[in-house]
């Protein structure tokens, strides 16, 4: 297992195998995007992301529609990142995030392609500072 | 009585209309508790229909309308060097004309509890049959508009009605207000998202969790309808989120009468619709810019999502035990109530000690409701297909309590372990009816009510008491 934040630890729970499954590489994409957020912030902030990430991966969003045991794991995790980015985020990075989210499933929605979700989520990370 | 007339534009030559939506608004906003609404349409190639909202469906019976009367098929009607008086722009209808005979310009609905009432299936069409026209139809509504009185309800209490004249305009007032926000919401919304939402959003719903937020948004001393208007809005959006996705998860071909997103535009699309609104529910809470708000309703779908998993879950230990039940509903159903309830109270910066017995309300109201919803799968007057959680193997309590019954009990589970055929389900059904199992249901739901209303004992809820009292009471006192 790869090591991990005290405070991420915590936030996996009932995400059991999604840390080695991925998700800890993902996170890691995200330290830079945050490195401008108060220290206490960085990590839940690059987990929220990475939780999305790896959250609309799973459901299948703008591909073939995951079963529904995936799809509900996906919920569960835009669901732990919508918690964390409540109890850290600001008011406008709250916001920016939801407006990615809208974004990537708009696209979904009407069978297009639009950016990739990382750049999404990083840009809503430098837009919400 | 109330006349009114119902306006609307066709766009295609023959065309089924959807009327139920805004037949429901009208008698939302009129306040018809008990009576009639007569229809009538005002043109002689506009016909009424009461049938299913399915598209395919729909195809047929425009086939079927053209079979039997033709278009150009040699009316006399369309004769033109034969009739008199005839206008510059007279149309060529003879066929729109037979067909209206064979549909009716008339019809009356039933209103009981508020509601029309339409079998699961039902939907109230206006029939356009030589469009694209402006149109009306005239509307009466007739009957019992006051809310005091009572009703019988499948539980066998008695529903007391306990709101002021000054209340029931306030709640007319509220339900108005939300109905603007989320209709101005899905407005801005792109098409291929918010066409699903809308249809889903229009077919109805209790909207019990935006009148909880709007409730309890008036007991603090910051008091700002619109905010708490476009809280119980974006809370609203956020459940039919969860709804889209439940009916994926749940293969549910239909809900509140009309197809499912899933089944109508595939699981696809209704991975991104839910996904949409999720997003735009949780953005429009941060928009209102109270952070206490926003984490109270971001925890409460944790919660909700992390119950989703417990209860597939569970589904092979169908029908599972009482407890398993409790804390699958208390996240699935009760969390939703229970934050509606807090962050109203936290938006109008009620007191720490109110917002906590709010909440705990909330969670023992939600819980109460879920087992209502139980009992009503069972109820043949409901207007949906009973068995229903049976067939798709969903948590039900009164299923749990049937199945550790001494008398049925074994042969429940003995049929549950197998293949659920609908004579199968039917069985189930019947042996559930003849225990006791509704009756302890019942009698579960009425305590966790009673419950959840002395939590409001020692609380200042500057004169709602009465209201949330009602509500509580009818949320499990009820039909469907």
């Amino acid at each position: 297992m790869r090591a991990q934040a005290p405070v991420i630890g915590r936030e996996l729970e009932r995400l059991d195998g999604l840390w080695e499954d991925g998700l800890s590489d993902t996170y890691r994409s995200y330290l830079d995007a945050v490195v401008s957020y108060e220290e206490e912030a960085q990590p839940k902030l690059a987990l929220a992301a990475a939780l999305i990430e790896a959250g609309l991966r799973l459901q299948g969003l703008g591909g073939r529609a995951a079963p529904a045991a995936a799809l509900l794991m996906g919920d569960l995790c835009l669901a732990r990142a919508s918690r964390l980015i409540a109890d850290t985020a600001s008011q406008s990075l709250q916001v920016a995030f939801a407006r990615a989210i809208e974004e990537l499933s708009a696209t979904a929605a009407s069978g297009g392609t639009g950016k990739p979700v990382r750049e999404l989520l990083v840009g809503a990370l430098e837009s919400g500072r | 009585m109330i006349a009114k007339r119902l306006r609307f534009k066709t766009s295609g030559a023959t065309q089924f209309v959807d009327i139920t939506s805004q037949l429901r608004d009208e008698v939302r906003r009129t306040g018809l508790r008990f009576g009639r609404i007569y229809l009538q349409s005002l043109h002689t190639t506009v016909g009424l229909a009461v049938n299913e909202n399915e598209p395919l469906l729909l195809r047929d019976f425009q086939s079927l309308l053209e079979r039997l009367a033709p278009s150009g098929a040699g009316y006399q009607h369309d004769d033109f060097a034969r009739r008199f008086d005839i206008a510059l722009d007279e149309p060529v209808n003879g066929h729109a004309h037979c067909r209206q005979l064979l549909l009716t310009g008339f019809a009356t609905l039933l209103v009981e509890e508020g509601d029309l009432v339409l079998g699961q299936w039902q939907s109230v069409f206006a029939v356009e049959l030589d469009g694209p026209r402006q149109r009306q139809l005239a509307v009466q509504l007739d009957g019992e508009f006051e809310t005091e009185g009572s009703k019988s309800s499948p539980l066998g209490g008695e529903v007391a009605r306990r709101e002021s004249g000054d209340e029931h305009q306030s709640k007319h007032a509220d339900q108005a207000l939300v109905e603007l926000e989320l209709t101005r919401q899905l407005m801005i919304d792109p098409d291929p998202v918010a066409l699903p939402m809308r249809r889903l959003v229009e077919a109805g719903g209790k909207r019990l969790r935006p009148r909880l937020v709007q409730l309890t948004a008036r007991i603090g001393p910051r008091q700002e309808p619109l905010r708490a208007a476009a809280l119980a809005a974006a809370v609203e959006l956020l459940h039919n989120a969860t709804l889209i996705h439940d009916d994926y998860v749940d293969e549910s071909t239909h809900r509140r009468g009309r197809p499912t997103v899933a089944a109508a535009e595939g699981a696809e699309r209704a991975i991104a619709v839910g996904d949409f609104y999720f997003a735009k529910a949780t953005r429009l809470i941060a928009e209102i810019g109270n952070g206490d708000v926003t984490s109270t309703v971001a925890e409460a779908l944790e919660a909700i999502c992390a119950s989703q998993i417990d209860d597939v879950a569970l589904r092979g230990a169908f029908p599972g035990d009482h407890e398993s039940y409790l804390k699958v509903v208390r996240g699935k159903t009760a969390a939703l109530f229970a934050a509606s309830c807090a962050s109203g109270a936290l938006l109008s910066e009620a007191k720490p000690e109110a917002v906590e017995a709010l909440k705990r309300y909330g969670d023992l109201l939600g819980t109460a409701f879920q087992m209502a919803d139980d009992m009503i799968d069972f109820s043949p007057s409901s207007g949906k297909p009973v068995g229903l959680d049976i067939r798709q193997r969903v948590l039900s309590l009164p299923l749990i309590y049937a199945a550790e019954d001494k008398a049925v009990g074994p042969e429940i589970r003995r049929l549950l372990a197998g293949t659920l055929g609908d004579a199968e389900v039917g069985r189930v059904t019947d042996l559930v009816r003849s225990s006791d199992a509704l009756d302890r249901v019942g009698d579960e739901a009425r305590s966790l009510v009673e419950a959840a209303l002395r939590e409001l004992e020692a609380v200042e809820l500057d004169g709602l008491r009465p209201t949330l009292i009602g509500l509580a009471k009818s949320a499990v006192d009820r039909q469907s």
